[in-house]
């Protein structure tokens, strides 16, 4: 098992001074004080290089009937999801149609002039905004009727270890971009690595006692009282340390993880479902309440082998229409994106809320977006965005198409969903006509 | 800035007289006097009672305790006892309970069990880690190896240069990079890259913040080769600005490098788009210390040498004890308990994270568990300094792969056990072969940090023996670099400038006294320390007496000495005639002194308590000082002389206000000024010896020769040398210790290099067990 998370990065994550706080970290979350008010979440899901619009969109507006091929696997959810078509990304500025799509998404706002060199058009850097699941989480974490313990989780799915505009999409401020986790090992150690690290020292403290004793049987008297002070504090660990144990599991159990999973393409539908497994956890332990789960990267070059698919992902989305066959092998991967959406939801839907009604799929939204309306011409109209559950109270169960409105409406319109009311986001030339409206 | 209040008094102040004694031609012993009329106030023992809670001791001399009694005792109707009743009083006083021998042999100190400080923890940690790493001798070379490549990324066959950089401070403007003799290929002026490496020494103990100002994209690494701790390759926006936090312990060589280009990443457009303009490009490598504003990193703490990695643990622990005025391991509490479990954790974490690089074990070889087991064995004794029993073995790293199953599992638990281990959190516990314990004493003392391979040799192999084996070996770890920094936190410490000082001053009286120069007068000062320490003599009167002051372009603009802008440190001969040493030195006066104006009561304290060792009590109550607007007419030393002149004030006031008089010709920048308020400053003083002389003289260059010469600094200076090496109280080692010191001291020509030996093989030697 490889960790690649250090200690130190373990406990910077956690945001508070390691001496202080140390025993509360298994709990599920900080305390129970977030526990009166429903519950709301939101997780939003990356898919790259775009879609094919003739088996993804819905024929007609109106009802949720028939799925196309794509979107298919999301039959079992059909009342609970939403279509919205007819949302472009009309940000502009430097970099190219990959960088621009992926780094504008949830930002809203144009990329810094910079040194990353696209295919075309002019080279640019960070997006010059914080996006929104960030916004969000903000807001959740400063009131404590909704804080959690990480506010918020960055997951990812075989991203490149290379931090540039085509990797990265949530962005914690103007040039501060993310690093999603997508080694289901670190996540495991992020989430639960105390609780084990708590295992280890219960399990020697025994022997450290023991010691104490006899080193404090070869001292003088005086200096034995410093010894037997020392004792006492190691006996009210212990005590401590059990108590934790008791109060965790009261929560839900820690999962298991299979050991030896690689971090290799042809492992990624395993990865997949294991970081979708531990983002469930996650929720059910009220660890967060927003996520972001980036599958590859824009212009990522997965190879689906498993589905029969022997080619990249990006150079595949560059062939044109009339190229059946690979049109073919684009629904083929496109729907592979979909059944990832729709594990999750299977996950959420499954998972009763704890302490309130429902599924954790009724109080959550899951968000499928794309950096492109569609890969051969790289346009940014016709973006797609899928909604899945009921975490913002939707009117679910439709299939909507707007006319070529910009996508900063709708993220306002996430904001707004979580009571707060932004008057824009990201660019706000761009949210002169408001709040998308005919979601609720 | 602020000052906190001035804090004498009067240590003697409150003595009634009981009423109805009739007082005669003195015949009482000095203990019916005490009894008589002094006991219900200050105590039988003079410990102190509700009236006056202050118990009586100190450290003045037999003959200044009499006098002060004769002044001023009983409180009130000092003539209720005479001349010959106040020396009889003061002599039994001084023999009963007053004295530090006499409070030493009513409290015998020991030397106390004691755990690892803060310092000594991380310290112990970073060590025991980097045994299992390769140790490089240091060979003194200063700057870093820069390589140049003409190309986008760093492709060999395209490197133009390979030189050694000083420091690294470029504006390239439009032009590419120059050397001599010129590349063979020319460089393309649109894209190079260039890469700097080596390792940064740091010479304090706290976070240290890098800064790379630059317009183009730059990753930096700092003490950790996989990750950097800035990256920003991607150039994005027009911040110039780069900057991260890292923590790094004193006395170490850390790896660095700095990665640095100016090119576009992602697609080469270059043939598509050939010849954009060019832009201009500037690189430089600062950082900020701890108690220093932001520099360029100087040549002297950089080195093209590649210095292994170094396991800083950064827990926070609570801070030691210091009530006695130095650092020391006598207490333990609940959040320090915490703090070892979480630094434990913290290190174990560090060693699975790179586990097959320190034991060598590699995953899947079939020779894993037992490279992990002989792994944790060496783990176990390098963290206990000494070797294992049988028995101990079995407990620490035998039972634990037993219980574990998994053999990195195993690895955690051993490591937890170690560390939380009252073996390794006490050094001087029990059970530890006494050669092995000598060493370890002696490591901590020199070094705050635990025995190296040589020294645990030595023990191992018997050679610790005698003192002049544990001499020896002192000598040879007073030059490491761990050495070094420990001498210079000592000194500074004993200047009272351990903790960073806020030097804001009146921009309107002192225009260009900025933080940068602030700070660059701090490593003035800290240059000179060291300058005079390991220097030849390493003469502690050369502290007082020498003439040279270090300037660079900067100080020497603002203190008026003719030396080019951009020049870096040199010995200067500043102001010879006026100046000697540290005392006159401008970040000293500066730090005592206010805003505006100088503060002669903090310069008196100054040298009068940390110097000279005089116990100054704070006085019982805070006083503001009078504002200068508000008596326009008087120089601070009036000013001064009139608000301490009540009775109240003066007893303690006449000893510490003279001393600082005599440094009246500085201002609070540390200038030189002949006049204040166009009166001539009068820079006369005086100061009353332990031994019943008063030597008296004018301004600073006669203070610091009387310094220089004094017993009393010499004492002073030999024991609370003493206290920061050893950590125990130093009669514990024989009531005559103190005395010893300073003669052998003295002996030595006050060479402070075979002080701090003498000290160390002290401090090493068996402790003796309370009779």
């Amino acid at each position: 098992m490889q960790l690649s998370r250090t200690r130190r990065e373990f406990v910077r994550d956690l945001g508070i001074s390691a001496a202080a706080v140390p025993f509360l970290l298994n709990l599920p979350g900080l305390g129970f004080a977030n526990q009166a008010k429903r519950k709301q979440r939101i997780v939003f899901v990356f898919s790259p290089n775009g879609i094919v619009p003739k088996d993804f969109w819905p024929e007609t507006e109106g009802e949720l009937t028939k799925l196309k091929a794509i979107l298919e696997p999301l039959e079992p959810f059909k009342k609970q999801t939403l279509t919205l078509g007819g949302i472009s990304d009309r940000i502009r500025g430097d970099g190219d149609g990959h960088m621009r799509g992926i780094g504008c998404l949830l930002t809203g706002i144009e990329l810094f002039p910079g040194n990353i060199q696209g295919g075309s058009d002019t080279p640019a850097g960070w997006a010059k905004g914080i996006s929104i699941d960030q916004e969000i989480k903000n807001v959740l974490q400063k009131d404590p009727a909704t804080k959690t313990r990480f506010g918020s989780l960055e997951l990812g799915v075989m991203v490149p270890e290379r931090a540039d505009t085509w990797t990265r999409w949530s962005y914690a401020a103007a040039n501060k971009p993310i690093t999603p986790v997508d080694d289901p090992y670190q996540l495991f150690n992020k989430l639960y690595g105390r609780a084990k690290d708590n295992e280890a020292l219960a399990s020697v403290l025994d022997a450290v006692k023991d010691d104490l004793k006899k080193v404090g049987s070869s001292v003088g008297a005086a200096d034995k009282k410093l010894l037997e002070e020392h004792a006492a504090f190691v006996r009210d660990m212990e005590k401590e340390l059990k108590e934790q144990k008791t109060a965790s599991t009261a929560g839900h159990a820690v999962p298991k993880l299979e050991p030896g999973m690689k971090r290799v393409n042809e492992n990624m539908p395993q990865i997949s479902k294991t970081q979708i497994d531990l983002l469930v956890n996650s929720f059910t332990a009220d660890f967060a309440r927003v996520a972001t789960y980036q599958i590859t990267n824009s212009v990522g070059q997965a190879r689906m082998k498993w589905l029969g698919v022997e080619e990249g992902h990006h150079d595949l989305s560059h062939e044109p229409d009339s190229n059946e066959k690979a049109q073919e092998k684009l629904v083929k991967i496109n729907r592979w994106y979909c059944e990832q959406v729709a594990y999750l939801a299977k996950r959420l839907a499954d998972t009763p809320e704890p302490g309130g009604t429902g599924s954790l799929l009724d109080n959550t939204l899951i968000v499928w977006t794309n950096e492109l309306g569609k890969g051969n011409s790289h346009t940014h109209d016709n973006t797609p965005f899928i909604l899945v559950g009921g975490g913002l109270n939707y009117k679910m169960g439709r299939a909507l198409k707007y006319k070529n409105v910009s996508h900063n409406r709708l993220l306002m319109a996430l904001a707004h969903g979580f009571g707060h009311h932004v008057k824009s986001f990201g660019n706000p030339d761009y949210c002169k006509d408001g709040v998308l409206t005919g979601l609720v | 800035m602020r000052f906190p209040l001035p804090k004498f008094g009067l240590a003697l102040v409150a003595l009634a007289v009981p009423s109805g004694v009739v007082v005669g031609a003195e015949t009482r012993t000095g203990e019916q006097i005490y009894k008589q009329m002094c006991a219900r106030c200050h105590g039988v023992k003079g410990e102190g009672t509700k009236k006056y809670e202050l118990p009586l001791t100190g450290d003045r001399s037999l003959a200044q305790l009499a006098g002060v009694i004769d002044r001023t005792m009983p409180e009130g109707d000092p003539e209720a006892l005479d001349a010959e009743g106040s020396k009889r009083v003061a002599a039994y006083m001084y023999d009963a309970f007053y004295s530090p021998d006499a409070q030493a042999r009513l409290n015998p100190p020991r030397v106390e069990l004691s755990r690892l400080t803060v310092k000594q923890y991380r310290n112990s940690v970073a060590d025991l880690i980097g045994s299992f790493r390769f140790a490089p001798k240091a060979d003194g070379k200063p700057g870093l190896r820069g390589e140049y490549f003409n190309s986008r990324n760093f492709q060999n066959n395209k490197r133009q240069i390979d030189r050694i950089d000083t420091e690294v401070r470029f504006d390239f403007g439009k032009e590419p990079p120059k050397a001599v003799p010129e590349p063979k290929e020319k460089f393309d002026p649109h894209q190079f890259c260039i890469r700097w490496d080596g390792s940064v020494l740091a010479e304090e103990t706290g976070v240290h913040e890098f800064v790379v100002r630059t317009d183009h994209a730059l990753r930096l690494w700092v003490n950790d080769n996989r990750k950097p701790v800035i990256d920003a390759w991607v150039k994005s926006g027009t911040d110039t600005e780069f900057k991260a936090s890292v923590f790094l312990l004193a006395g170490r060589a850390y790896p660095i490098r700095l990665e640095f280009s100016k090119a576009k990443q992602g697609v080469d457009d270059s043939k598509k788009n050939p010849n954009p303009p060019v832009k201009p490009a500037f690189v430089s490598l600062n950082w900020k210390r701890p108690s220093h504003a932001i520099e360029v990193i100087p040549a002297r703490n950089l080195t093209p040498q590649r210095f292994p990695e170094v396991a800083v643990i950064e827990t926070p622990f609570p801070p030691d004890d210091r009530s006695l005025g130095w650092e020391r391991g006598s207490t333990v509490s609940k959040e320090w308990d915490a703090a070892t479990t979480e630094a434990a954790f913290e290190t174990a974490s560090y060693v699975l994270a790179r586990l097959p690089e320190l034991s060598g074990a590699q995953p899947g070889a079939g020779d894993r568990t037992a490279k992990l087991k002989a792994f944790c064995k060496t783990f176990a004794e390098r963290a206990f300094r000494r070797p294992l029993t049988d028995s101990e073995k079995a407990l620490f790293v035998d039972r634990q792969f037993e219980a574990a199953g998994d053999a990195e599992l195993a690895v955690k638990r051993v490591v937890l056990l170690v560390l939380k281990s009252p073996r390794f959190l006490y050094p001087d516990a029990g059970g530890t072969p006494e050669q092995n314990a000598t060493a370890t004493r002696l490591a901590f003392a020199l070094w705050d940090a635990p025995p190296d391979k040589e020294l645990i040799d030595a023990a191992t192999a018997g050679k610790l023996g005698t003192r002049a084996d544990v001499a020896k070996q002192a000598e040879r770890m007073l030059a490491d670099p761990r050495a070094r920094a420990k001498v210079r936190e000592f000194l500074l410490t004993w200047m009272k400038l351990d903790q960073p000082k806020d030097l804001s001053k009146d921009a309107k009286r002192f225009p260009g006294f900025d933080a940068d120069v602030a700070s660059d007068l701090r490593t003035s000062l800290e240059l000179f320390l060291d300058d005079v320490f390991w220097s030849e003599k390493s003469d502690f009167r050369q502290l007082f007496l020498a003439d040279e002051t270090f300037l660079n372009g900067r100080l020497s603009k603002f203190y008026g000495v003719d030396l080019p802008a951009e020049a870096p440190f040199k010995k200067v001969k500043f102001e010879a005639d006026k100046r000697g040493g540290v005392l006159t030195h401008p970040y000293t006066l500066a730090s005592l002194a206010y805003v505006a104006e100088t503060s002669p009561i903090h310069r008196g304290v100054f040298v009068g308590r940390g110097l000279l060792g005089i116990g100054i009590k704070p006085p019982q109550e805070a006083f503001t000082p009078f504002a200068p607007d508000l008596h326009p007419n008087l120089t601070t030393r009036e000013r001064v002389s009139l608000q301490t002149k009540p009775a109240a004030c003066s007893a303690c006031h006449n000893v510490m206000n003279p001393l600082g008089f005599a440094l009246e010709n500085f201002d609070a920048v540390g200038r030189f000024r002949a006049k204040e308020r166009d009166k001539p400053v009068d820079a006369t003083g005086s100061y009353e010896t332990r031994a019943g002389t008063v030597a008296k003289f004018t301004g600073a260059k006669e203070l610091a020769k009387f310094l220089a010469s004094s017993e009393e600094t010499q004492y002073a200076f030999a024991q609370q040398a003493f206290h920061h090496y050893a950590k125990q109280p130093v009669r514990a080692y024989g009531l005559k210790k103190p005395d010893e010191l300073r003669k052998t001291f003295a002996e030595s020509g006050f060479n402070m290099r075979k002080l701090i030996v003498e000290i160390a093989v002290t401090a090493a030697a068996k402790p003796k067990l309370p009779n």
